[in-house]
């Protein structure tokens, strides 16, 4: 049940990006067919949606390392101390 | 005699005295001495303790430097070196010897970290330490940078805000340390050695502020130096200002001026990223346009192009051609299609000649024919019956009353047309016509007087 939730495996931010860049090297050698020129335009749009979504999603987050023994840390969130 | 006189009040001193003031005195006069001398017969002690001579052309002396002063200097003694050592004279009374016990020593000449730092500089390019070959591109996208620094200095404060500037899309995860005084180094080291053994960091941020060069001497030490060249993720060195070298910077895989300059090589992968991304899209849709706007070019030109003049005119010609042959088959066709209509006609009348109904007609038209024979025999003799009749009429017209009204005799009508022959049949004011030769005469019955004629 809880694998059917998932939808496919979401792709990564940079590999959206490379195939992104693909799409563009390929469309600007120009000698794809009308209906391939669309199609990757398709799958262009798609991706940059994608990576926008991405983009938006993540946000600067801070956390330190404590140690509780030796060779064992624990990460707790940094609090910045205000600059005066 | 004298000598010997004295004896009694001769003061002896034994062995161990003797030493042991002679250690005061020195003690006493000697405890704060600078002596600049080279370094011989250095030996290391595995406790830590140094022993060396120090020398000159004509002299030399017995220098000691314990492990706690020994473990603070910032580079490697060795023979030979000319030092500037300070310390105090002691006398090691087993041995009645004295010795200088040293707490800081300067290389003469440079200044003591300058001359560590060269040490240093010089044996880690000897191990191939700071080769091209060993620096490692930064990940483009990082998604998890650790950071060795201090939690409280500027420095970290400086990289969170331009990571944060430059929309970094990471987790930054810091190993707090301290970055100065005793114990930094290690400490440095530590973080670093953490932070790239964990999965999850992909590129580290090793530096701090500015300060002076004693500030910044743990990113001189060997023990960083080593922690850098062993950490499996790429290391961005940030430390002090533009104008500050450390060991840390040369093994460094990059080497960024300052902590912020090093958090913006880091984030510099997602700033691209996005911009790279603000180009893509519209590019994306240009190139389609361009292709859909080529391909029309394309396809008008061909479409004037000269060939396809010479097809269209040899496609009005056919089309002439075809238009004459249309003509003449549909001409053919009349023709066949007449004669077939003309057979078909005479097979019809051949047919209808068979026909029942058709053969009644023609009865009926016989009949019809005879009948208007009949018809015209009978008119003539009729006619003949009229000219006889009419004979007959001229000959009884003598007869006639109207013949006798032309001689005076008048006939009296009433309205409705009913001659009036004796008086009994109108009244006093009837309206009565009365007929003569040539016309009627519109009368009223004024009175009327009963005749009594022969009767």
């Amino acid at each position: 049940m809880a694998k059917s939730e998932k939808p496919e495996q979401p792709i990564d931010f940079e590999q959206a990006l490379a195939e992104l860049e693909a799409i563009v090297k390929q469309l600007e050698q120009g000698n794809l067919s009308l209906e391939k020129s669309l199609e990757l335009f398709g799958r262009g749009v798609e991706l940059a949606k994608l990576c926008k979504k991405r983009l938006s999603e993540a946000e600067l987050r801070v956390s330190q390392l404590v140690k509780e023994q030796e060779g064992l840390f624990r990460e707790v969130p940094f609090e910045e101390e205000p600059e005066d | 005699m004298s000598v010997r006189s004295d004896f009694r009040s001769r003061k002896v001193y034994s062995v161990s005295e003797v030493n042991r003031l002679v250690a005061g005195m020195l003690a006493d006069y000697f405890y704060d001495i600078w002596v600049r001398g080279e370094v011989s017969n250095l030996k290391h002690y595995p406790s830590g303790h140094l022993y060396f001579s120090l020398k000159d052309e004509g002299s030399q002396i017995q220098a000691v430097c314990f492990r706690s002063s020994a473990q603070l200097l910032k580079f490697r003694l060795e023979d030979g070196l000319e030092v500037i050592c300070h310390g105090r004279l002691e006398v090691y009374q087993p041995t009645g010897k004295y010795q200088i016990v040293l707490d800081q020593i300067e290389p003469a000449g440079l200044g003591a970290l300058q001359k560590a730092f060269e040490q240093l500089k010089r044996k880690l390019a000897k191990e191939g330490l700071f080769d091209d070959a060993r620096k490692r591109p930064l990940p483009k996208l990082p998604r998890v940078l650790g950071i060795v620094t201090s939690p409280a200095g500027a420095a970290i404060h400086d990289m969170l805000k331009t990571l944060r500037l430059h929309k970094a899309r990471l987790k930054v995860l810091l190993f707090p340390v301290q970055v100065q005084g005793e114990g930094a180094a290690e400490q440095i080291a530590e973080g670093i050695t953490v932070l790239a053994d964990r999965q999850d960091v992909d590129v580290i941020i090793v530096g701090r502020g500015g300060g002076s060069i004693e500030d910044l001497w743990p990113f001189n030490e060997e023990i960083v130096a080593r922690a850098i060249a062993a950490s499996k993720k790429p290391v961005v060195s940030g430390v002090g200002h533009e104008t500050d070298f450390t060991i840390a910077d040369f093994v460094a895989d990059v080497r960024a001026a300052t902590p912020t300059a090093a958090a913006q090589l880091v984030a510099r992968g997602w700033t691209e990223a996005e911009e790279r991304l603000e180009e893509l899209v519209p590019r994306v849709r240009e190139l389609v346009e361009e292709r859909l706007l080529d391909m029309e070019q394309r396809l008008s030109e061909l479409v004037r192009h000269r060939a396809f003049e010479l097809v269209r005119a040899r496609l009005a010609e056919q089309r002439h051609r075809l238009e004459i042959g249309v003509a003449r088959a549909e001409a053919g066709l009349k023709a066949v299609l007449n004669g077939a209509a003309s057979h078909w006609l005479e097979l019809h009348n051949r047919l209808t000649a068979q026909n029942p109904v058709e053969r009644l007609m023609r009865q009926k038209t016989r009949l019809v024919g005879l009948a208007s024979g009949l018809q015209t025999g009978i008119g003539r003799q009729l006619s003949v019956v009229n000219s006889r009749l009419a004979s007959a009429m001229g000959r009884l017209d003598g007869l006639s009353p109207l013949s006798s009204l032309k001689r005076g005799y008048s006939i009296c009508q009433k309205r409705d047309g009913s001659v009036v022959t004796r008086i009994g049949q109108v009244t006093v004011g009837d309206d009565v016509r009365v007929r003569v030769s040539d016309g009627n005469l519109e009368c009223e019955v004024r009175g009327f007087e009963k005749q009594d004629i022969g009767g």
